[in-house]
């Protein structure tokens, strides 16, 4: 064959190409922030055995209001990282009683169910109730 | 040897553990008591030390650091791939250094949760 | 214009010449019938007889037809122009792919890929030929929703992955894989998961889930893919652990 074929290339921005991508981007960084988080936790652990004022001086950087709105943006993108996690569960490990397997809204909504259960028993067996 | 499977698998953990452990932990810990939300403070130190002292809380807080290290780092391998860190061996690097990360933070996380009670 | 035309903006590319490819426009008759694939034979067949484009059973079973229409992989035979006309209708070559000339795109990468992970059935024994191999409609309800791929590649172009890493062997030939996996005539199960039981096998994949958005077929190539990393590491687990049990 004579000429040349184009070769294609990605562009940059192809996660803003359409909804569903983005959605998939800011999943990816949600569970990105998990790890952030995760060394927080640890820091946390590291400070509580350092004593009160080094364990309170950590967390009141975190509450100070830069760190703060930092931190609800943080903690919105771990939100959606959960949701989405919810909705891919039926679809990578199908539940299947019948002849179908389960949709995946029905298994995203047990899995709702079961977080807001087990978020109750958090509450009550690690940070000791209301 | 290919060690992506049992990565996936610790991935796959940890997103268990995020999903559902994370949300109330964070909201508890960080933001209950900043917004008023909560009638005391889970995580000032007088309140927090009390819970420290049960074995299940160290467990819980091993747990959710653990996974939570194994899920974001396998994550951030692939966004960083594929943002242009690619050929073998910058993956080579990431797994080194990413997997180094959640390891070292786990063991890290389990020296802390058992300092105090088994030693 | 008059309501009864409609712009087609095609991406035009010319081997002989290279460069880059370029838009042209074409304005045609509109039919609320009518879907892009007639457009594109209206505009052979009437305006421009050098636009170059793959189509063959008009009915969505062959896959030959697939291209971006209005930025999103489709078959130009199974999208109507009433569903994709605010303003002009724009239509590209399938995304992710090298292209040979205006909307042809060179896929013999896919079709190695496919070959790769042995797209038919393997026996050891092949026993009587003349005997049937009996298959409940069960055994069958297990592998049908994967047997029901054309091959169109549309999920391979909505794929980011397969955009930036070309050697990943992709939703298509993976859902295949399971297909044959799945069907109880089968004995090749271990080696087509030895084979996607690599960096660019399955493991390449994000869960991006784009691939079942755009299959026309709702082959779901996505969820074959969880399921196959699952199927994998089972596998991988057990030749760890167990060596010297046998593989299926």
């Amino acid at each position: 064959m004579t000429g040349r074929e184009y070769a294609w290339k990605r562009r940059p921005g192809w996660w803003l190409r359409n909804r569903r991508y983005l959605m998939f981007q800011l999943r990816e960084a949600g569970g990105v922030v998990c790890a952030l988080y995760g060394l927080v936790l640890l820091n946390m652990l590291i400070q509580l055995r350092a004593g009160e004022s080094a364990y309170t001086a950590f967390l009141n950087l975190l509450r100070t209001p830069p760190v703060l709105y930092l931190n609800i943006v943080l903690f919105a993108l771990v939100v959606w990282h959960a949701l989405t996690w919810f909705m891919l569960i039926g679809k990578a490990q199908p539940i299947q009683f019948t002849r179908q397997p389960l949709p995946w809204k029905v298994v995203f909504g047990i899995n709702v169910l079961l977080w807001l259960g087990v978020s109750g028993a958090v509450v009550y067996l690690i940070f000791g109730g209301i | 040897m290919l060690l992506e499977p049992i990565f996936w698998s610790l991935f796959s953990l940890g997103g268990f553990i995020t999903a559902f452990l994370f949300p109330v932990t964070l909201f508890l810990l960080f933001f209950a008591a900043p917004f008023h939300l909560w009638p005391t403070d889970p995580a000032a130190y007088s309140t927090f030390v009390g819970h420290w002292k049960e074995p299940l809380v160290r467990l819980f807080f091993f747990v959710l650091i653990g996974g939570s290290l194994f899920h974001g780092t396998h994550r951030l391998k692939f966004m960083l791939m594929d943002a242009g860190f690619k050929g073998r061996s910058a993956e080579a690097f990431l797994d080194i250094i990413l997997n180094g990360v959640a390891i070292f933070g786990s063991l890290g996380a389990l020296f802390y949760a058992v300092r105090g009670w088994l030693f | 214009m008059a309501a009864s035309d409609v712009v087609f903006r095609v991406k035009r590319y010319r081997p002989e010449s290279g460069g880059r490819p370029t838009f042209q426009d074409y304005r045609i008759p509109y039919r609320n019938d009518m879907v892009v694939l007639d457009g594109l034979n209206y505009i052979k067949d009437h305006l421009d007889p050098t636009l170059t484009f793959r189509w063959s059973c008009r009915m969505g079973i062959c896959g030959s037809c697939g291209a971006d229409v209005n930025g999103q992989p489709r078959l130009t035979c199974g999208t109507y122009v009433r569903d994709v006309r605010k303003g002009a209708v724009t239509v590209e070559p399938l995304s992710n792919f090298p292209i040979l000339k205006d909307l042809v795109v060179d896929f013999d990468d896919f079709l190695r890929k496919l070959a790769s992970v042995t797209p038919y059935i393997v026996r050891k024994d092949w026993g009587d030929l003349r005997k049937e191999y009996v298959q409940y409609p069960e055994d069958v309800e297990a592998y049908r929703q994967q047997s029901l791929c054309i091959n169109c590649m549309l999920c391979y172009a909505a794929c980011p992955v397969f955009g930036s890493s070309p050697e990943f062997v992709g939703p298509a030939a993976s859902a295949l894989a399971l297909r044959y996996n799945r069907d109880t005539r089968d004995e090749g199960a271990d080696a087509r998961l030895a084979q996607l039981n690599t960096k660019m096998g399955v493991w390449e994949c994000t869960f991006v889930g784009e691939c079942s958005v755009v299959c026309p077929k709702d082959v779901d190539p996505a969820a074959a893919i969880q399921t196959l990393k699952f199927l994998a590491t089972m596998r991988h687990m057990r030749r760890l652990l167990m060596p010297g049990s046998s593989s299926r």
